[in-house]
């Protein structure tokens, strides 16, 4: 019984756990974790489309940057939630204590929570990249607000209304000046 | 890094008490307090607007102040908690429809998963059910026999500061879109609650400015920007002049022309700010080659109406002008350009508060003689009813591969849609003028997604917020893009047109926003044009 028979076999068991891990950090998480269409359950759909690629890449050892689209899919929504830095990535981590337990829970392939080290450490370097990827996010969200800031739809209030030029207050101070 | 155990690492995750920030309820709804922090707020109205509408007559925005919603004490007048049970009495009197949606939700849920602020955020006080709620709790308290029995257990409450922050903080995390409303077997308008719970807060003084601002700009000079006569009228013929330069014609144009047989009314973002100007363009070689007898005005410079975020006296205020210039250059009737909020005023409010306009006539289009009779009493047409009609009748000659640049999806905006029902038009002119795919079907047509930026939330210090709720939207704009190229969203909105644009910066970059217009101007042809290659159409830069 290897490695790889032992995910093979328990991977929707530990997928399914692990996005419903990750969609327990949202208030409306049933909701969430219940609708299927991606469409109109756009966090959970995506979430679930994410982590199941991930895991089957994390089965295989594939090279992090083969992650890149899923983090970027996942990281992209939580990046502009209301989480705090750790908190957007830190279910991630989640995967490597799911798959120890739902191992340890099967009698015949326990031994292979023994053999998760390199499993284990793919992990922790998505995590990693999972902090690049916020952070490249965060960096997009600023730089949308300052294009749309430098686009001049700012005008809208933070510019004085021309009119006021010749509002009351204003005629009298004119009149001050000009000594009248 | 260790292995931590799955409690621990929720322990590390889930912390604090708000909902939004992803803990898990251990409290009933109403006993969860809102906490405001830099980007989940817009910013309070400046004193000095909200006095300056206070000053106007028939309008009534009192308690003028500075304050700040992450203070404790917001400075509320000593009689506040009078001031709202009052208003929310004389409103209950005034719109029998608000009466009815206090009493008739019966809580099935249907709308709950429904709203983009709920799918973006996750928080439940993002269901319609439960905005509603934040408001029905305390009409049960008040107004209700059961309520003022049975208290809590039969959902009511006391209003307390509390519960004012929590109106401020949900009111304005909807956009009254009504998606919801779809859904709801009693057609409660779950706008309309939005819509009360913001004229309550400014009974008090609790408004943003970026709605109160433009009201009050347009209230002194016409328009948003607060733009003076000469500077409308400048920046359209800097259009005139582009568009000379890019097809050969110089569009014929004229402003406040008594005696024209059309007045135009559009967003005043079409004719100052990217990608609307591109719109403005199209509305003129549009017009120009049909040869319509229209006039701008620099007075009814503005289709946008930021009184419906407000109140229904500004609303209304706002709405009148337009009618009001319409009347003064004696022209037959109105077309409108491509706004949201504008055509919700329209065909929902209008009638009401200004109507019938009878001083106008039903609109008839001068070219193909058609009646507009589903504007018999408002007397205004909208752009895409117009221009469809234009095709129907072969008065327009189009190229399409003038517009092979673009592989466009279609943005139904919630106005519009929703609102006026204008849904089939646009497809009928993007049939003609563009390759185009639609987004999947539960984002469209009646079931679209709003933008999520739409009832004067378009401002950028809760733009986190604003990417949130657009969530929805853009991951429908997503699929298309990634499965069909789409390289273009096209809607009949200024809101949307400014929004979308950092919606998809945000999340599709590579995807552009555009009016429908803009997109029917790139491929009409026309007589005696004199167009050199324009690889990106009117967006083309020459030298």
């Amino acid at each position: 019984m290897d490695l790889a028979e032992g995910f093979r076999n328990h991977r929707e068991k530990i997928i399914n756990k692990w996005v419903e891990y990750t969609l327990s950090t949202y208030g409306a998480s049933s909701f969430f974790i219940k609708e299927r269409d991606k469409f109109a359950n756009p966090v959970g759909g995506n979430v679930r489309e994410a982590l199941g690629q991930m895991f089957r890449l994390l089965e295989k050892g594939a090279d992090s940057k083969e992650h890149q689209p899923y983090l970027d899919q996942i990281i992209s929504i939580r990046s502009v939630q209301e989480f705090t830095p750790a908190q957007a990535v830190a279910p991630l981590n989640a995967v490597k204590h799911i798959t120890r337990e739902v191992f340890l829970a099967d009698k015949e392939r326990e031994h292979l929570a023994a053999e998760l080290y390199d499993f284990e450490f793919a992990v922790d370097l998505l995590v990693l990249a999972a902090f690049d990827t916020y952070m490249q996010f965060r960096e997009r969200i600023y730089k949308v607000r300052i294009k749309e800031i430098k686009s001049g739809s700012h005008i809208l209030t933070d510019s004085k209304c021309p009119s006021k030029l010749v509002s009351g207050k204003d005629i009298q101070d004119l009149t001050k000046v000009n000594g009248n | 890094m260790s292995v931590p155990k799955l409690e621990q690492l929720s322990k590390s995750v889930v912390q604090g008490p708000t909902l939004a920030t992803g803990a898990i309820p251990t409290m009933d709804w109403m006993d969860i307090p809102v906490v405001f922090k830099p980007g989940n707020y817009a910013y309070p109205a400046k004193k000095e607007k909200v006095e300056y509408l206070d000053s106007l007559s028939g309008l009534s925005f009192p308690n003028a102040r500075e304050w700040s919603p992450e203070d404790d004490d917001w400075k509320l007048p000593e009689d506040w908690k009078d001031i709202i049970i009052k208003g929310l009495s004389d409103r209950l009197d005034k719109f029998r429809s608000l009466k009815i949606f206090m009493d008739c939700c019966v809580r099935c849920g249907a709308c709950a998963d429904k709203c983009h602020f709920f799918l973006g955020t996750g928080d439940p006080k993002n269901m319609p059910v439960l905005r509603a709620e934040l408001l029905r709790s305390v009409y049960r308290n008040e107004f209700t026999l059961a309520g003022k029995i049975l208290g809590k257990m039969a959902g009511a409450r006391e209003m307390t500061v509390s519960v004012l922050k929590e109106w401020f903080m949900y009111s304005y995390q909807c956009t009254e879109c009504r998606r919801c409303s779809v859904f709801c077997p009693y057609g409660i308008d779950t706008a309309e609650i939005t819509m009360m719970l913001r004229e309550l807060l400014h009974l008090v003084g609790v408004g943003i400015n970026w709605i109160l601002e433009p009201v009050s700009n347009s209230n002194r000079t016409g328009n948003h920007m607060g733009l003076q006569p000469h500077t409308f009228k400048d920046n359209v013929e800097f259009l005139v002049d582009d568009v000379e330069g890019l097809t050969g014609i110089r569009p014929n144009v004229s402003f406040n022309r008594k005696g024209a047989e059309i007045l135009f009314v559009t967003p005043s973002a079409d004719v100052f700010a990217e990608p609307g100007l591109y719109t403005a363009m199209g509305y003129m070689i549009l017009f120009d080659a049909i040869g319509l007898d229209y006039t701008w005005s620099t007075y009814a410079s503005e289709g946008g109406n930021f009184g419906l975020f407000t109140n229904n006296e500004t609303m209304k205020k706002l709405n009148a002008k337009m009618y009001a210039e319409a009347e003064r250059l004696g022209v037959k009737y109105i077309i409108g350009g491509e706004c949201g909020h504008m055509w919700r005023v329209v065909h929902q409010y209008m009638d009401s508060m200004n109507g019938p306009a009878d001083f106008l006539e039903v609109p008839v289009s001068p070219i193909t003689g058609t009646v507009f009779e589903n504007t018999a009493s408002t007397k205004m047409v909208h752009i895409s009813e117009f221009t469809a009609d234009l095709i129907k009748h072969g008065k327009l000659k189009f190229d399409k591969s003038r517009n092979s640049h673009v592989k466009a999806t279609w943005h139904d905006s919630c106005n519009t849609a929703r609102a006026m029902g204008l849904i089939e038009e646009p497809r009928y002119i993007l049939d003609h003028v563009v390759d185009w795919v639609e987004m999947p079907e539960n984002t469209i047509r009646e079931q679209t997604f709003c933008c999520g930026s739409g009832t004067g939330l378009n401002t950028d210090e809760i733009m986190e917020l604003r990417m949130r709720a657009g969530l929805p939207r853009a991951n429908a704009v997503k699929y298309v893009h990634d499965k069909h190229l789409v390289n273009m969203l096209a809607c009949v909105c200024a809101i949307d047109r400014a929004t979308l644009t950092s919606l998809m910066n945000y999340w599709n970059p590579g995807v552009e926003v555009c009016g429908l217009t803009e997109l029917v101007a790139n491929a009409l042809v026309r007589e005696g044009e004199n167009r050199p290659e324009l690889p990106e159409g009117l967006r083309t830069m020459l030298f």
